[in-house]
C-alpha cells in the first residue's frame, strides 16, 4: 500500500482516527481525501472505511452478521472482516488490499462471483515506503515446509472427530494460519509507546521528508516478527486442532502430545496466561531455523532428536547451562500413559500414602461430628470440671494450662500466613487448566511475580522450620524441674520425651477413642497438653516441610540439580512436591479448618492459638492429663477417679 | 371465666417454649449435618482427583480445545463465553475453514422462537443469492418479525429485547451516547463539559463496551475519556474524534435485538402468538405430508405473517420510513445514516437481479491479471 507523506497521519499509529488507540496525537495536518473515497463518498456516511480499505469493501463486510448458511453441507459462510483489524492496522495483512488476494475480477461485481482459492505462495505486489512496487511472497516458506512432517503430502491426507476442516479448494496454510495478529513484542512495549506517541511526532518537525513512512507501524511489523507470532498459550491452540484431534491421533499412533504438554510446568505456564514460556515451536523448532521446519523426531536433523534434544533445552533462550540429562525430564509426562515406570510408581505409592494418613483423619473428623449430630456427648466428670476450675483459679494455674505459649502462638500463625501464600500461588499452578487459577495469578501480578511469591514464601518456610527445630530443642533439653527430673531428661531420652512425638500410649489412646466413636466404649479418652490429632498434624507438617522444601530447592534450581539428579529425578521431586503439597493442602484446608474453624463446638474460631487459652470444657474433657499434672504440681487434690474424674 | 382463659394460653406458652428449645438443640446438629456433607464432597473431590490424575488418560484442557474448529450452526448458537478456548487467548483460533478473524463474536439469540422452535436456522436466508447475506446481516440486531410480521400500526412499533433475558429493555447505549454527543443539549454540555458530563460519558461507554461483547474499541475510548481532565483540550478533541468513531460502532452487537412490540402482552413478539401445538404439528408431518397438508399446517404455524416480507427501502427511506426508528431510540443522526437512501437502492437493484460493478477506473487493469491465480489465467 502506498503510504504517502499526507497518508501517513492517517494511518500513523493504530489509528489515528481513534486517538484513544495512541499514546499522542497526530499532527499530519488535514487528510488527504482519495479519488476512490470521492467515488465511493455516496455511501461513506454510513460508516465508510477508510485504512487500508480502498475498495471499501468493509462498507458491507464489517457487519457479522453478513453470512449464509449452507444447511447441506452444514458449513456457514461468514463474509465479515474484521474492520479494526484494518483501521487498526493490526496485522501484517491489514495493510493489503482485498483484492491483494481475491481476484478483482471476482469481487468487484455484487453479489460477487464464486472467488477461486486463494493460494498464499503466489507473488504479490506492493508498494514501499519509498514508493516502489516490490514483489513478494510466501514460496519459501512452501519450500520449508516440504521438508518438514507438515509437508503438503501429509496436510493432504488428514481427517478429523468433526469432518474435514477446510474445504479441499481451501489452502493448507489454514490449518495452522489464521489472519496474523501483530503480537506486541515485550521488550519494544515502552519504546513502540512512547515511538509511537511523542517521539515520532518530534522527530516529523524536522524529518518529514526523510522519514516517508510508517515507522510506528513497522516498529509492530519488525518487533512482532522478532518473536513467534502466537502466545504460547495461542500456539497450543492451533497446534492442537490437529494433535489433540481424536480421531487424527487414532490414526496415526501419537500420544496426544498437547495434553502431555499442558500436565508439564511449561505448558501449565501457558495456560496461566504466561508470554515467555516455551511452546511447541520452541522445542520443536531449532533455533534460528525457521518456523515451518518442524521434523520428525527420529530425523537425526531434528531439534528434539535424541542427539539433540540436550542442546536444545540448554539453549541459551531456555536452560543455558543445564546438564545434558536435563533432556531426560518429562516435557511429556503423562502419568497415566507412563505405567511401568519410576515416576508412575512414585506417583501411585504417595496415592497410597495420601488415603492412609488422610484417611483415618477423615474418619475421625466425620465420627465426631456425627457424636454432634447425634446427640451423643460424653463430658468430663463434675470432679474434673471443678479441678480444672481449681487449677485455673490458682495463681500459677492458667499459665500451667496454657496449652501454646506465645512464641508457639507466632510460630503458628507464621506458618499459617506461609501455607496460605504458598497455596495461593502454588495451587493454581497444579490445577492451572481451572478458571479460577488464572484469576489467583493475575492477583500476584502474573505467573512471573507468583513463582517469586512461592519461592520466597518456600524459603522462608525452611527457615521457620529450622527456627522452629532449634527452638524445640532449646525449650526440651532446657533444664528445669528437679535434679532428678533433670537427668531424666538428659540426652537422648530428652528428645523422645519431646511432648508432640506419637508415643504407644497416644496410638493405644487413639484405638479407644475410635471405639468411643463408633459406640464400642462408653467413654473416651483424655490427652495430655496435644491431642492424638495434633500431634499427627505437626508431624505432617514437620515430615511435609521438609519434603516439600528439599523438592521445592530442586525444582527452582533446576539447572544445578540436573547435574546431580538427571531429568528423571527432577520428574521424582517434581512428583513429590505436587503430591506431598496436594495432601498438606487437603489434610490442612478440609480437616484441620474444620476442627479449629468450622466444627460447631469451636466455630467460629478456635481462640487457643489467638490467646492461648482452651475452654474450660475442652480442656477437662480433652486434657485430663495435663489438668491433673498441673494440679499435682500445685498440689490440689485430684479427683478420685483421676483423669477421667 | 378469666382464670378458664389463662391455662391453654399457659399451655401454649409452654409448647412454644419446648419448640424453641428443640429448635435450639437442632441448630447444631443440622450445622454439623452440613459440615460433614461439605467435608464429605470436599475429601470426595480429592481423592478421585488422585485417582482420575493417575488413571485416566490426559486430555487437553478447554482452554485449548474449545475453540470452534468447524464453521457450523453451533458457531451461530454458542456465546462468546461459553467458548473456553475463546475466552482464553487474547487473539483467538478462528475455525481452519475461515482465515479472516472472529475477534468479536456473533451474539446468539435464545429467544428468537423461529429459530428456536426448530423450524428456520439463525442464518435463515439461503434461497436468493443475490442478496441473502445482506437479508442475514441483519439477524444480528433485528427480529425475523420486524420484517415478517404484520404489524399492529403503521409506522411498525419496534423496540429492542435483550439476548440475555428476552425481555424488553432500553436503546443500545452505544445509540444513546451517540445521541447525546450529537443532540443540541450534548453539544451544549460537553463543550463545557462537567466532571458530572464526564462520568457520565464513561459510564455510557463503558456500558456500551459491555453490551456489544466487551468491545474493546469502546472500552479504551471509555478509558481515555476517564484519563483527561473535563476541562482541558484533550477531552474536546476526544468528544469530535468519538463523534467521528462511534457511527462505526453501529454493527448489531448490541446485546439486544429490534423486535415488534406486541400490544397484548406489552413484550416483544418474537414469535406468532399461541402457535405452540401448530409447530409442534409441523415438526411431527412436515416429512410425510402432501402439499396441501403442508399448507394447511403452514398457515397454522404463521398466523401474523406478512404476505410479503417488507423490502430495504420500506424502512430504509426518508420519506415515511415504515419502521419508526425514533420511537425505537436512534438517535436523529443515526437515523440520517439509516435512511439514506443511496445503498438501500443499490441493494434493490441487485435483489432484482441486476448486478451492480463496483468502479475500475481507480484500478488499473494489469491489477487484476496480477492477482488473478495462475489456475484461472488465459
Amino acid at each position: 500500500m502506498a503510504v504517502g507523506r499526507d497518508q501517513h497521519c492517517v494511518t500513523s499509529g493504530p489509528d489515528p482516527q481513534q486517538p484513544w488507540r495512541a499514546a499522542g496525537w497526530c499532527r499530519g495536518g488535514p487528510r488527504r481525501i482519495t479519488l476512490l473515497a470521492a467515488v465511493i463518498g455516496v455511501v461513506a456516511s454510513v460508516g465508510a472505511a477508510r485504512g487500508q480499505d480502498v475498495e471499501n469493501c468493509l462498507l458491507c463486510h464489517q457487519y457479522r452478521g453478513l453470512g449464509r448458511y449452507d444447511a447441506a453441507r452444514d458449513r456457514l459462510h461468514l463474509f465479515y472482516v474484521d474492520p479494526d483489524h484494518v483501521r487498526r492496522l493490526e496485522g501484517a495483512h491489514a495493510r493489503l488490499a482485498c483484492t491483494a488476494c481475491h481476484p478483482r475480477d471476482e469481487v468487484a461485481v455484487i453479489p460477487h462471483l464464486p472467488v477461486s482459492r486463494v493460494d498464499c505462495t503466489r507473488t504479490c505486489h506492493f508498494q514501499g515506503a519509498d514508493g516502489v512496487e516490490r514483489r513478494f511472497s510466501h514460496a519459501n516458506v512452501a519450500a520449508v515446509l516440504e521438508q518438514s512432517v507438515h509437508a503438503a503430502e501429509q496436510l493432504s491426507n488428514l481427517s478429523f472427530a468433526g469432518g474435514p476442516l477446510l474445504d479441499e479448494r481451501q489452502s493448507k496454510c489454514l490449518y495452522c494460519h489464521d489472519e496474523p495478529v501483530f503480537r506486541e513484542a515485550r521488550f519494544l512495549r515502552w519504546a513502540a509507546s512512547e515511538a509511537g506517541g511523542l517521539g515520532l511526532d518530534r522527530c516529523e518537525t524536522c524529518h518529514r521528508e526523510q522519514i516517508p513512512t510508517d515507522v510506528a507501524y513497522y516498529l509492530r511489523h519488525i518487533g512482532a516478527r522478532l518473536q513467534p507470532a502466537r502466545a504460547p498459550l495461542g500456539q497450543a491452540q492451533s497446534c492442537a486442532v490437529c494433535h489433540a484431534d481424536p480421531v487424527f491421533l487414532e490414526g496415526r499412533a501419537i500420544h496426544n502430545a498437547v495434553a502431555s504438554f499442558v500436565r508439564s510446568f511449561h505448558g501449565k505456564a501457558a495456560l496461566l496466561g504466561e508470554e515467555s514460556t516455551p511452546d511447541c515451536r520452541a522445542c520443536h523448532v531449532a533455533r534460528g531455523e525457521d518456523a515451518h521446519r518442524i521434523l520428525s523426531r527420529n530425523d537425526p536433523a531434528s531439534s528434539v532428536s535424541a542427539a539433540r534434544v540436550a542442546d536444545t533445552c540448554r539453549s541459551v533462550a531456555c536452560h543455558p547451562g543445564a546438564d545434558a540429562r536435563i533432556a531426560s525430564a518429562g516435557v511429556h509426562l503423562d502419568l497415566p500413559s507412563a505405567r511401568g515406570t519410576l515416576e508412575y510408581g512414585l506417583a501411585a505409592a504417595f496415592i497410597v500414602l495420601t488415603v492412609l494418613t488422610f484417611g483415618p483423619s477423615l474418619v475421625l473428623c466425620l465420627l465426631e461430628l456425627g457424636q454432634i449430630v447425634a446427640g451423643r456427648h460424653h463430658g468430663a466428670g463434675a470432679a474434673m470440671q471443678a479441678l480444672t476450675r481449681a487449677v485455673l483459679a490458682h495463681p500459677e494455674g492458667r499459665a500451667r494450662l496454657t496449652r501454646f505459649t506465645v512464641s508457639q502462638r507466632v510460630q503458628h500463625w507464621v506458618l499459617a500466613v506461609l501455607f496460605v501464600l504458598l497455596a495461593l500461588t502454588g495451587f493454581p499452578m497444579k490445577f492451572a487448566d481451572q478458571a479460577w487459577s488464572r484469576t489467583v495469578i493475575d492477583l500476584f501480578g502474573g505467573l512471573g511475580p507468583a513463582r517469586n511469591v512461592h519461592h520466597w514464601a518456600g524459603l522462608a518456610l525452611i527457615v521457620g522450620l529450622i527456627v522452629h527445630a532449634v527452638y524445640a530443642l532449646t525449650v526440651t533439653l532446657r533444664p528445669r524441674g528437679t535434679r532428678v527430673d533433670a537427668q531424666r531428661r538428659a540426652g537422648w531420652r530428652a528428645l523422645l520425651q519431646m511432648p508432640m512425638l506419637i508415643t504407644p500410649t497416644d496410638l493405644r489412646k487413639a484405638n479407644q477413642l475410635l471405639l468411643y466413636l463408633v459406640g464400642l466404649r462408653a467413654d473416651p479418652p483424655t490427652f495430655g497438653r496435644f491431642t492424638i490429632k495434633e500431634k499427627f498434624e505437626y508431624l505432617g507438617v514437620f515430615w511435609g516441610t521438609v519434603l516439600l522444601g528439599l523438592t521445592g530447592v530442586v525444582l527452582w534450581k533446576e539447572q544445578v540439580f540436573a547435574g546431580w539428579i538427571g531429568g528423571r529425578g527432577m520428574n521424582v521431586a517434581l512428583i513429590l512436591h505436587t503430591y506431598e503439597a496436594f495432601l498438606a493442602i487437603i489434610h490442612v484446608g478440609i480437616l484441620h479448618i474444620v476442627n479449629v474453624m468450622f466444627s460447631p463446638n469451636v466455630v467460629p474460631l478456635s481462640l487457643a492459638t489467638i490467646t492461648g487459652d482452651t475452654p474450660i470444657r475442652e480442656l477437662a474433657e480433652q486434657h485430663g492429663e495435663m489438668v491433673v499434672q498441673a494440679a499435682r504440681d500445685l498440689g490440689l487434690a485430684e479427683p478420685a477417679g483421676g483423669a477421667h474424674g | 371465666m378469666a382464670e378458664a382463659k389463662s391455662i391453654p394460653r399457659r399451655a401454649s406458652g409452654g409448647r412454644l417454649r419446648r419448640l424453641g428449645k428443640a429448635a435450639l438443640r437442632a441448630i447444631p446438629r443440622l450445622y454439623a449435618v452440613a459440615v460433614i456433607v461439605i467435608v464429605v464432597w470436599l475429601s470426595y473431590r480429592a481423592l478421585a482427583y488422585l485417582v482420575v490424575s493417575l488413571f485416566t488418560p490426559s486430555r487437553a484442557p478447554a482452554q485449548i480445545t474449545e475453540i470452534p474448529t468447524h464453521l457450523d450452526e453451533a458457531v451461530l448458537r454458542t456465546r462468546r463465553a461459553d467458548w473456553r478456548g475463546v475466552e482464553a487467548s487474547a487473539h483467538p483460533r478462528v475455525p481452519p475453514a475461515r482465515y479472516h478473524r472472529i475477534d468479536g463474536w456473533i451474539q446468539p439469540d435464545r429467544f428468537n422462537g423461529c429459530a428456536q422452535a426448530g423450524c428456520h436456522r439463525a442464518f435463515p436466508h439461503a434461497h436468493r443469492p443475490e442478496v441473502r447475506a445482506f437479508l442475514n446481516m441483519h439477524a444480528t440486531s433485528v427480529h425475523c418479525g420486524v420484517c415478517h410480521l404484520l404489524g399492529e400500526a403503521e409506522p411498525l412499533v419496534a423496540a429492542w429485547y435483550s439476548l440475555d433475558s428476552g425481555r424488553l429493555r432500553s436503546a443500545p447505549t452505544v445509540l444513546e451516547v451517540f445521541g447525546w454527543m450529537t443532540s443540541d443539549e450534548g453539544r451544549r454540555q460537553l463543550a463545557e463539559p462537567s466532571r458530572a458530563d464526564q462520568t457520565r460519558l464513561v459510564s455510557l461507554l463503558r456500558a456500551a463496551a459491555r453490551e456489544g461483547n466487551d468491545e474493546p474499541v469502546l472500552r479504551e475510548m471509555a478509558d481515555h475519556f476517564a484519563a483527561v481532565r473535563h476541562a482541558s483540550p484533550d477531552f474536546q478533541r476526544l468528544v469530535e474524534a468519538a463523534r467521528e468513531a462511534l457511527p462505526r460502532r453501529f454493527r448489531g452487537e448490541y446485546g439486544a435485538k429490534l423486535a415488534l412490540v406486541d400490544r397484548a402482552t406489552g413484550g416483544p413478539l418474537l414469535n406468532h402468538p399461541g402457535t405452540e401445538a401448530a409447530v409442534r404439528a409441523y415438526l411431527r408431518e412436515a416429512d410425510t405430508a402432501d402439499e396441501s397438508r403442508r399448507a394447511t399446517l403452514l398457515a397454522a404455524v404463521h398466523p401474523r405473517r406478512r404476505p410479503q416480507a417488507l423490502h430495504c427501502t420500506d424502512c430504509h427511506r426518508v420519506e415515511k420510513p415504515l419502521l419508526d426508528f425514533a420511537a425505537a431510540g436512534y438517535p436523529p443522526a443515526r437515523i440520517d445514516m439509516l435512511t439514506t437512501p443511496v445503498v438501500f437502492r443499490m441493494i434493490e437493484h441487485i435483489a432484482s437481479g441486476q448486478p451492480f460493478y463496483l468502479p475500475t477506473f481507480v484500478s488499473p487493469a494489469e491489477e487484476s491479471e496480477r492477482t488473478r491465480p495462475d489456475s484461472l489465467r488465459p
